[in-house]
């Protein structure tokens, strides 16, 4: 009887390692935002997890920074890539920092009391927001920064996001720091599709994010932020504190991918996913491999 | 946020008005054709059949490379969109009319045109008119979609609530083309049970 029972709590306390060799543990669920950049960088973090030996369930394209947070917050994802600007303006509704690191300790702190969210160690890249335009448009109308702009928005058309017209770091912040920026014409797209209202004439001025693929490849030239209202947008793995607290690996494997996402490196996924119309998951593994993509 | 949203649902009502336009000016002789000539009406209501399982939304960016972004290419999706149900309800409002009808129209030596104009097109009304409704209040729910290419809508607000977690704006938005579908329905039946009485 003793040995039954014996061989009973073994087999109790082995069933945890049981269930994941059998492929049953708990899956990580990663999330990612409905934009280009978000879905390879989450697509990094899942596969680095995968090579670590967790099951990741991939729910990705969850709309908006809201939609993430709400995902995260009912407990349906354990971790997605969130920006520290972001965060701070969108979310926690702070006022601008330009210090980067000061930031990256004023999200992680106030996401670890608002919400029990941990921040791992942020990428190098800044994904900032910021207007485009063509290199013909800069140079007639003579506009290399977004004070040059401002007064001249009244006789330019802006292609954006419904997004941009709605956060406090869009174009109402672009009115309330450098004044002016009443734009002739304001028309939101999908946002894959604003720099085809660009490039086909559509539109003078695009908002963007400083890491697109088409910065790169389509020959646009980005207005420089003179009065800096746009503070760092580093890229990092939001999660849980749930999910690290039963998976602590997480952090270790994550924290060893980030260092190597720099804006040069996301440019180039970015580009190759949107103008070489390659898999994000392909793209993802190449990096991870770290093999041309 | 209100003038915002009396100034996208009168947008919207544009695009879907003009996809409609576009829509009755090539769907209702293409119907026409397809219910009295048969091989026309083989060809004519495959491809509208096609025509109808095609989401709009594909639509719209198999349109890209052909007519860019803005209102064109919305109105032509929505167009497409609009044509099946108008062939199909037309063809089988004129299948409809009795057989008997007809030979006696012919018997009192009425002229093809005169047939068609007389006799077959005011009994096919009713029948071809509910194709229109259909067609009309698909178009107005699709046109929430030309938001993504810069056409503007009351897509705008839906997409805005949607992107910002707004839920205010979201059923604001979709509220009003509710209202306008309901609107444009109750209005169209309104039409629809005086042709049927007048038959």
């Amino acid at each position: 009887m003793n040995v039954t029972r014996k061989h009973v709590l073994a087999a109790l306390a082995s069933l945890p390692a049981l269930t994941r060799c059998a492929g049953l543990s708990p899956s990580i669920r990663v999330g990612s935002k409905n934009f280009t950049e978000s879905f390879v960088i989450a697509e990094i973090y899942a596969q680095a997890l995968e090579k670590a030996g967790f099951t990741v369930m991939r729910r990705f394209n969850l709309g908006s920074t809201q939609i993430a947070l709400a995902a995260m917050q009912r407990g349906d994802i354990d971790l997605y890539p969130e920006y520290t600007g972001t965060a701070l303006i969108d979310v926690l509704h702070l006022a601008p920092m330009q210090n980067p690191h000061a930031l990256y300790s004023t999200v992680s702190r106030e996401f670890a009391k608002r919400y029990d969210f941990v921040w791992l160690k942020p990428s190098p890249m800044n994904d900032s927001q910021a207007l485009a335009t063509t290199k013909q448009i800069a140079a007639r109308e003579k506009i290399e920064t977004l004070s040059d702009l401002a007064p001249k928005a009244s006789s330019l058309r802006l292609a954006t996001i419904q997004e941009f017209l709605a956060r406090a770091d869009g174009l109402p912040g672009l009115q309330r720091v450098y004044g002016g920026f009443h734009f002739a014409d304001v028309r939101t797209y999908d946002i894959a599709l604003k720099y085809n209202a660009l490039l086909g004439g559509k539109a003078d001025v695009a908002s963007a994010f400083t890491t697109d693929g088409a910065i790169a490849t389509d020959d646009l030239v980005i207005l420089r932020d003179d009065r800096h209202l746009w503070p760092p947008y580093n890229v990092a793995p939001v999660v849980r504190r749930q999910t690290l607290g039963s998976h602590a690996n997480i952090a270790i494997v994550l924290d060893g991918v980030s260092p190597r996402i720099t804006d040069i490196a996301a440019q180039r996924m970015n580009a190759a996913v949107e103008s070489a119309h390659k898999d994000p998951a392909d793209v993802a593994s190449a990096f991870l491999a770290g093999k041309p993509f | 946020m209100w003038p915002d949203l009396a100034a996208h649902a009168l947008a919207h009502l544009g695009l879907a008005g003009s996809a409609m336009l576009v829509a009755l000016a090539i769907g209702l002789p293409a119907g026409a054709f397809a219910g009295i000539f048969g091989p026309v009406r083989n060809v004519a209501l495959a491809l509208a059949s096609v025509g109808r399982t095609l989401p709009s939304l594909a639509v719209l960016m198999l349109l890209l490379p052909l007519l860019g972004v803005g209102a064109t290419p919305a109105i032509v999706a929505l167009a497409l969109l609009a044509i099946p149900p108008i062939v199909i309800a037309v063809d089988l409002g004129i299948r409809g009319v009795p057989a008997g009808v007809l030979d006696a129209a012919a018997g009192m030596g009425m002229t093809a045109t005169g047939r068609f104009f007389r006799v077959i097109a005011p009994l096919a009304l009713p029948v071809s008119f509910s194709g229109v409704r259909t067609a009309a209040i698909e178009t107005i729910a699709s046109a929430t979609l030309a938001t993504f290419i810069g056409a503007g809508g009351l897509g705008d607000d839906i997409v805005r609530g949607l992107q910002t977690n707004d839920p205010t704006i979201l059923l604001a938005g979709a509220a009003t083309v509710a209202l306008l579908a309901l609107a444009v329905e109750l209005a169209l039946g309104t039409v629809a049970r005086r042709l049927e009485a007048r038959t």
